[in-house]
């Protein structure tokens, strides 16, 4: 592969690795974190961790729909 | 004897058992008393799961575009026979 066939590849990559590891530690680690700590600032409630995914995958569908019909 | 489970037969087998224990443990049905901060966890699990695979699916698709092997020769000569052809179709007044 080459020029921007890397770049956009090289780009996926990165923002699935970002996205992963900002939702695992939103779901999994800080329910184990003092509720004190100054990281739970970076985080929205954590009901959003299933609606905002939820709707996206809505929006997806929707917008998939589109080509059918 | 009985027939081969298909893959999808074994997939919603095991959706199904994960699925079952999950609603067991969120709803409490099993009477287990569990930390709060395991609860905390536990009820959005599926959605994890998802976002998950969602993300490993973006992952391996941008990998393998980076990293695809490109025959940069064999293109190169496919473009010139394309562009042979075309000369040969027009001289012989087709479009």
């Amino acid at each position: 592969a080459t020029g921007t066939d890397q770049v956009v590849g090289l780009g996926l990559v990165v923002v699935s690795l970002i996205i992963f590891t900002y939702y695992t530690a939103w779901v999994i680690l800080l329910p184990f974190i003092d509720s004190q700590h100054v990281i739970h600032k970076y985080f929205l409630p954590r009901a959003y961790a299933v609606t905002i995914p939820l709707a996206v995958g809505l929006l997806l569908l929707l917008f998939v729909g589109m080509f059918i019909t | 004897g009985g027939v081969p489970m298909t893959k999808l037969a074994q997939w919603l087998w095991g959706l199904a058992l994960l699925g079952s224990t999950w609603a067991a443990l969120t709803t409490g049905a099993l009477g287990l008393e569990l930390p709060s901060s395991c609860r905390e966890v536990l009820w959005p699990l599926p959605a994890y799961l998802l976002v998950s695979a969602g993300c490993y699916a973006l992952g391996t698709v941008g990998y393998r575009v980076a990293t695809f092997h490109d025959c940069e020769d064999a293109a190169r000569e496919l473009q010139s026979q394309i562009q042979e052809a075309r000369a040969d179709l027009a001289r012989r007044g087709l479009r």
